[in-house]
């Protein structure tokens, strides 16, 4: 079994068509942000620094990112939500039901959610009259793996096959990536009639990132 | 300045019933009547826009709102972390995966994870000198919390390979609204994993890469790798959170 040279738990570095380009996903969480609460919250992570040839640092215009919801267990989307940049703003829409499911989209531009300013450095958060918290832009990378033992790992020989190390070292100690954040009260989303394996009613998601045609 | 107010009072009266015209330039504090100037950051006169357009400079053709038009087709796709690079083979799916959708996802991607899963613990049966039936894929703990312990730990247990890259191959990530997010949690583990939970969604301290490590290689106890006796350590990657989180929005930290 031949190792690819490079290839990453969590999507961080890609699959080779998508590889370092504007549009890689790096990484996606969705969550409750305190036990209890009713809200939702979707983080996707664009880009990363890890490696130098990587793309990072501008969200690209031509790079429409939809966070894809499944509320009845059918695996197709019935509610998205988008982000978009234009001019140093990220601008939000839905949650709402797709004009057309699938692999291709359009904003849906009569569903605004809100906008916020593309943060530098220091985070800069919308929240919107209905309770929604917005932002757009670098954020230290939270993922942690060691990927170069990995690499490793996964083409054992007889001179090594020990598996990880412990402890191992975080490849992405240091990391960054272009966040979009979306907190969302669960009102906005609705019921979901989908569970998981074990029975406990939830969203499923999924996240993409569409270029322009 | 009474002057000119009785004078400027006099010309409304008149203006009513005459074509007499006021003019206001020669006291800046009085109300201008009729005349609009193209500076004086009002709309007003003929201008179509503020100080522009009419009789003045005409108005730039200005879109107050961005240009979202277009369509848009998928180029990346994600669910849960680790399942595209891990079990697809090669290239070629791990972009067909970037490009797939889950209602098809099942039928496309299962069987080449199973084939995958099973390879990967062929690996090492070649590497450690074994048999390929020694190190074949063991049902895996999330068994046991569907279905509470067996006797041996995973006899019967109905989470195989094919069951388990089904349940794979399908990459969502659940999140659930009404119960703790948990990515996975084996409660009080082997054998009873009394209040063992998860998939209710995914938070950035969560270790999945361990978490995924024991569901492909830990086996009926979640420790059939772990290092020990000669076997490889494969059920952890051995790191653990460095970045710096947030407790509040957008719960990641400054960039470094």
């Amino acid at each position: 079994m031949a190792a690819t040279a490079i290839f990453v738990a969590a999507d961080h570095i890609d699959a080779p068509g998508s590889m370092g380009t504007s549009a890689d996903i790096a990484d996606y969480f969705a969550f409750e942000p305190t036990t209890g609460s009713d809200n939702t919250v979707f983080l996707v992570d664009l880009q990363s620094d890890v490696l130098p040839e990587l793309a990072y640092g501008t969200f690209d215009e031509d790079v429409l990112t939809e966070i894809n919801i499944d509320t009845d267990d059918d695996l197709v989307e019935d509610l998205v939500i988008q982000a978009i940049p234009r001019d140093g703003r990220m601008y939000f829409f839905g949650p709402v039901a797709p004009s057309a499911t699938g692999r291709g989209s359009e904003v849906a531009i009569n569903s605004p959610l809100g906008d916020v300013a593309i943060s530098g450095s220091t985070a800069i958060v919308e929240t919107t009259s209905n309770g929604v918290s917005l932002f757009a832009g670098p954020r230290q990378d939270p993922f942690y793996f060691d990927f170069f033992r990995f690499n490793e790992v996964v083409a054992p020989s007889p001179e090594d096959n020990s598996g990880f190390n412990n402890p191992g070292m975080d490849t992405f100690d240091g990391a960054n990536t272009m966040t979009i954040a979306v907190e969302v009260p669960n009102t906005l989303l609705g019921q979901t009639t989908a569970t998981n394996v074990l029975g406990v009613p939830v969203y499923k998601t999924w996240v993409t990132t569409n270029r322009k045609q | 300045m009474k002057l000119n107010t009785s004078k400027y009072w006099l010309c409304a009266l008149v203006f009513t019933a005459t074509l007499l015209s006021c003019s206001n330039d020669d006291d800046n504090d009085m109300e201008p009547i009729a005349m609009a100037t193209c500076d004086d950051g009002i709309m007003n006169g003929d201008e179509t826009g503020v100080d522009c357009g009419g009789s003045c400079e005409p108005c730039e053709i200005m879109s107050m709102d961005p240009d979202f038009s277009g369509t848009y087709a998928q180029v990346d796709f994600m669910g849960r972390p680790g399942i595209n690079t891990v079990l697809s083979a090669n290239g070629d799916i791990k972009d067909m995966h970037n490009q797939a959708i889950p209602s098809e996802m099942g039928a496309m991607f299962q069987p080449g994870f199973e084939t995958q899963l099973e390879a990967l613990h062929d690996a090492y049966a070649i590497a450690l000198g074994l048999t390929a039936a020694d190190v074949d894929y063991q049902p895996n703990i999330l068994g046991d919390i569907l279905n509470g312990p067996d006797d041996d730990g995973f006899t019967n247990n109905p989470v195989s390979a094919e069951v388990l890259t089904t349940v794979l191959a399908t990459d969502v990530i659940e999140v659930a609204p009404n119960a703790p997010t948990t990515y996975f949690n084996p409660g009080a583990g082997a054998p009873t994993y009394d209040g063992g939970i998860g998939l209710t969604g995914r938070t950035p301290q969560d270790d999945i890469i361990d978490v995924s490590l024991i569901l492909l290689f830990g086996g009926g106890d979640g420790a059939r790798f772990n290092g020990e006796g000669g076997l490889p350590l494969l059920v952890s990657d051995g790191v653990s959170l460095t970045a710096i989180l947030s407790d509040s929005f957008p719960y990641l930290g400054n960039p470094e």
